[in-house]
């Protein structure tokens, strides 16, 4: 094991070009969980913040929030649903909204809701909304008011909240009055009755398949109801993404793990005379085989490290309309998976250097 | 090409290796290349295959056609516009729908019959001529689109009869359906019984002959307030999310595009590095400099076109269960891919070539081999 470190140290240029790829290949590795952890964030965070078990959507929405329409007459089966404890509201309309001081129109999701969600309090006064972070890049602010659509219907800022974005838009969460009033002043052929919103948040006992399943029973099959997981990954194109991003970000893994095997591989070839005066002296395969690993995993850690900050870079300088994030766990993730490739990669060496034959080191070849 | 034949035969895992790597990355990058155009395609079709050559939309939809809604005013303004031959609207709306019994998600254009906005693409029957009749996108695999199915707005609203079909005219990713205006409005009151008005999305203008869309498009933009008018190639390249996605796959692909050259450009330094004392003997017992060189291009050029060929297999497979997201083998971007990445890998392979040419025969004499 000393000797491979060693032999990192001393001629660190003959491992320069395997440790490029690999680096190239954390890199778009990273880029590919970034990519993905971006759209995936961007998109869900007006339904992972809710605090509750299930979301109701109307029958024939097939689990779409601007298609669902729940009248107050099914809110109240939903309420006395067997285990349900505490029923919520939410409506959601997507604008354009002319911002002070700022040129142009911003996209906003207009949010009407009853009840508190993870950093986002009580609904705020008619007329008043909490805006995402995210739309403090478009020169939204605290104290402001916004005018959204056409009709320009105002909406006051009184604060941040963080995370809670619906499909890449930055979000204004307010009371359900002034949601409606938007809506119906915006949208004629989408209008909402009072009363009457897109989707139910719901808690209540038992786990949330079956307080699920209690609701659509007590409703006759007029509601659909989903699990938080579910409603999350029912949203347009979530659950595709999340598969196609995997299986790329999976098969690369595969390829990384192939670069590392030809590259060892290669190596042991190199050293095989080496190997056999190792072994004439005493070295058992396994010792020189988990130098070969040690190898693999310093050149895989330092390729990662190259690519993670040639990712930062990248991050920093692509366009807003790119939607990457960098999210710790994905980074967690790509780091195991390399260094996993690495292992899995020499050992395509394994029999080769278990194959070497002591005695080849007396004569000439091996 | 004796001797490069001979040496991969005789090392075939190792070689094997390097196509499989080569294979895969060249696989991944048909396969996203064919998911990013089948996206596009399926996100926009609708509006690049359509009549319209101008769009005009409500200013505050921000370009979003699902998000548009402009007044009759407005539709009539866009209609006095010098260069406009025809204004009419077109509503656009994603709705629930029955389809052979089953509940589906589809997209419904309403435009008016015989006006801008009709599908450019015929495949099959004709366009709808009448209230109730409908176009329909979808691809055979979708059952309940067909022609002569009967589709019915989910919950017991307004029934079309697919009177035709149209290629690339999906739009949102969905089944798609081209009916009348008047149709639309029906469907879309059934899903809102509060609906008070149904507006059409944006205004779909046909302009005078000898104008451009283009022009046509500032000239409604300085006439009419509160609309944003585009051309049809404009409104594509402008719609939400086509540029992200387009941006996003131009990244990763870009970084497949280095990667390839460089994985093989590695496998040839080294192997030219291990092999260098052979190299230098056969240099030394008269092998021509040129002889190496073409033994390591060919192998270089089996490598990639066996890779290209093992990611074309991948692809073919992978056709199969990606049958819905219209992931599919094109032979001219199997073909085109395939020249690219061979150019990089030949070029990477210069690093090997150059050292190859170094090689001193007279090395061969002093018995140290030749130093890497």
């Amino acid at each position: 094991m000393r000797l491979a470190l060693r032999e990192l140290r001393r001629r660190p240029g003959r491992f320069v070009v395997a440790t490029s790829v690999l680096a190239l290949i954390s890199l778009l590795l990273l880029v590919l969980g970034g990519l993905l952890d971006g759209l995936t964030l961007g998109s869900t965070g007006a339904i992972r913040v809710q605090q509750a078990d299930v979301f109701v959507f109307s029958a024939t929405a097939r689990n779409s929030i601007p298609r669902s329409r729940i009248t107050p007459e099914l809110r109240a089966q939903v309420e006395k649903a067997p285990g349900v404890t505490s029923v919520g509201g939410l409506g959601i309309g997507q604008f354009g909204a002319a911002v002070p001081d700022h040129a142009g129109l911003v996209d906003i999701a207009l949010i009407g809701y009853q009840q508190p969600a993870t950093g986002i309090p009580a609904p705020p006064a008619p007329g008043e909304g909490y805006a995402d972070r995210r739309l403090e890049s478009s020169g939204v602010s605290p104290g402001q008011t916004i005018e959204v659509g056409p009709a320009k219907t105002p909406v006051k800022i009184v604060g941040w909240v963080e995370d809670s974005s619906y499909v890449l838009q930055g979000t204004v969460w307010v009371e359900p009055g002034t949601w409606r009033a938007a809506q119906n002043a915006n949208r004629p052929d989408a209008r909402v009755a009072d009363g009457l919103f897109q989707v139910l948040i719901a808690s209540g006992s038992g786990t949330p398949a079956s307080l699920a399943a209690s609701i659509d029973a007590a409703t006759q099959g007029q509601t659909e109801t989903l699990t938080k997981n579910d409603a999350v990954l029912s949203l347009p194109g979530t659950r595709q993404q999340q598969s196609t991003f995997l299986q790329i970000i999976f098969t690369t893994l595969f390829v990384a793990a192939l670069v590392v095997g030809l590259f060892f591989s290669l190596l042991t070839l190199e050293r095989a005379g080496l190997y056999g005066v190792l072994k004439a002296l005493g070295s058992s395969s396994g010792q020189l085989f988990a130098g070969l690993i040690a190898q693999a995993l310093v050149v895989t850690g330092v390729a990662v490290l190259i690519g993670g900050a040639v990712t930062l870079l990248m991050v920093r300088a692509v366009p807003p309309t790119v939607p990457i994030q960098l999210v710790g766990g994905r980074v967690a993730f790509v780091v195991s998976g390399m260094a996993v490739a690495a292992v899995l990669g020499s050992i395509v060496s394994l029999r080769r250097v278990v194959r070497i034959d002591p005695a080849s080191a007396i004569g000439s070849s091996t | 090409m004796f001797l490069a034949l001979k040496e991969m035969r005789r090392a075939r895992l190792r070689f094997g290796l390097l196509a499989g790597a080569v294979g895969l990355l060249v696989f991944l990058i048909l396969f996203q290349q064919s998911l990013l155009n089948s996206l596009i395609t399926q996100f926009i079709g609708g509006l690049r295959n359509q009549s319209a050559e101008v769009l005009v939309y409500g200013v505050d939809a921000r370009k979003n056609l699902e998000g548009s809604r402009v007044t009759p005013a407005q539709v009539e303004a866009v209609g006095q516009v010098p260069g406009v031959a025809k204004a009419t609207g077109l509503g656009e709306g994603t709705f629930t729908v029955t389809a052979a019994g089953v509940l589906k998600d589809a997209v419904i254009f309403g435009y008016e019959l015989g006006g801008p906005g009709a599908p450019t693409t015929l495949q099959s029957g004709r366009l709808p001529e009448k209230d109730g009749e409908a176009l329909s996108s979808a691809s055979k695999s979708e059952k309940g689109f067909g022609l002569g199915d009967q589709i019915q707005v989910a919950p017991a609203g307004v029934t079309m009869t697919i009177v035709g079909t149209a290629k690339d005219a999906k739009y949102s990713v969905a089944p798609t359906l081209y009916t009348s205006f008047a149709t639309y409005e029906s469907a879309r009151r059934s899903v809102n019984p509060d609906a008070q008005v149904v507006l059409p999305s944006v205004v779909a203008v046909t302009v005078a002959p000898g104008a451009s869309p283009t022009q046509v498009a500032t000239a409604i933009n300085a006439a009419v307030p509160g609309v944003e008018a585009l051309s049809r190639a404009d409104a594509v390249a402008a719609t939400p999310g086509v540029s992200a996605i387009t941006q996003s796959f131009g990244i990763i692909l870009g970084l497949f595009y280095i990667i390839i050259p460089l994985v093989t450009g590695l496998f040839f330094l080294i192997i030219t590095f291990q092999k260098a004392s052979s190299l230098t003997l056969l240099r030394a017992i008269g092998a021509r400099p040129q002889t190496l060189v073409w033994s390591l291009l060919i192998q270089v050029l089996i490598v990639v076109l066996g890779g290209a060929a093992f990611a074309t297999f991948l692809l073919w497979g992978a056709s199969f269960g990606t049958a819905d997201i219209g992931v599919s083998v094109d032979p001219a971007a199997v073909a085109t891919t395939t020249m690219v990445v061979l150019v990089l890998g030949l070029l990477a392979a210069l690093a090997a070539v150059r050292r190859v040419l170094k090689l001193d025969p007279v090395s061969a004499t002093t018995g140290q081999g030749v130093q890497v």
